[in-house]
């Protein structure tokens, strides 16, 4: 497989690894929040993991709300 | 003295472009190596992530998502090279709005996410590179040759 063809060839994803890809893409967010925010890089990976499970903590609470909100109208 | 104010009114605007085309390189530019490597790496890995997961003809393609797109060129290089990809292995897909079928809908979307977040990211990274250039010792406090710039 040559480099470009990683590029040009999609993978087969089912529901459950679209929800789970979208952790890593949390972390992204929360690193480059965080590297820009931040005085002192040291405090980076601290810093980003907090800020990764408040975000991945939140989008749950809202999906858990959303679904019982599905429940209780359907 | 003219030649000190010069390289000052330059600094913000080229730290602004060298964000845009490359994730990071403004930082780097304006001496924060560190933090413009990390931003580079998080901002670009982000980005081709995206276009693995997708493809670049379904993920990458301004006539079938136009708004998509507009996203994605926030982070500049990426965006060019990867529409350059594109263009070289589907130049039908590239230049018309019929969607091209190389992943299922599923990949397709979540490639779109990864790519527009992440230029949607280097908006945020130029304007900071923009602001500490215009500011240098918020940034850059303690660094002895951060002294002589303004």
């Amino acid at each position: 497989m040559t480099l470009a063809a990683l590029f040009t060839t999609g993978i087969e994803l089912n529901g459950a690894q679209r929800l789970l890809l979208m952790l890593p893409l949390c972390l992204s967010i929360a690193v480059v929040y965080k590297t820009i925010r931040l005085d002192h890089l040291n405090e980076l990976p601290k810093a980003a993991a907090a800020l990764w499970g408040t975000i991945v903590a939140g989008m749950c609470a809202v999906g858990l709300g959303l679904w019982l909100l599905f429940q209780v109208m359907v | 003295m003219a030649e000190t104010e010069h390289h000052s009114y330059l600094r913000a605007p080229v730290a602004g472009l060298l964000a845009w085309l490359v994730p990071g390189l403004g930082h780097i530019y304006l001496g924060d190596r560190s933090r413009g490597l990390v931003l580079l790496v998080a901002i670009t890995a982000t980005f081709w992530t995206g276009v693995a997961i997708g493809s670049v003809q379904a993920t990458v393609a301004p006539h079938s998502r136009k708004l998509w797109f507009a996203a994605q060129l926030g982070s500049g290089g990426n965006a060019i090279a990867a529409y350059s990809l594109h263009r070289l292995v589907s130049p039908e897909t590239a230049t018309s709005p019929k969607q091209p079928v190389t992943a299922n809908w599923l990949s397709a979307e979540v490639g779109v996410h990864y790519t527009g977040v992440a230029g949607l990211l280097n908006l945020l990274l130029v304007i900071d590179a923009i602001v500490r250039a215009e500011r240098p010792t918020v940034s850059l406090r303690g660094r002895a040759w951060a002294k002589g710039v303004t």
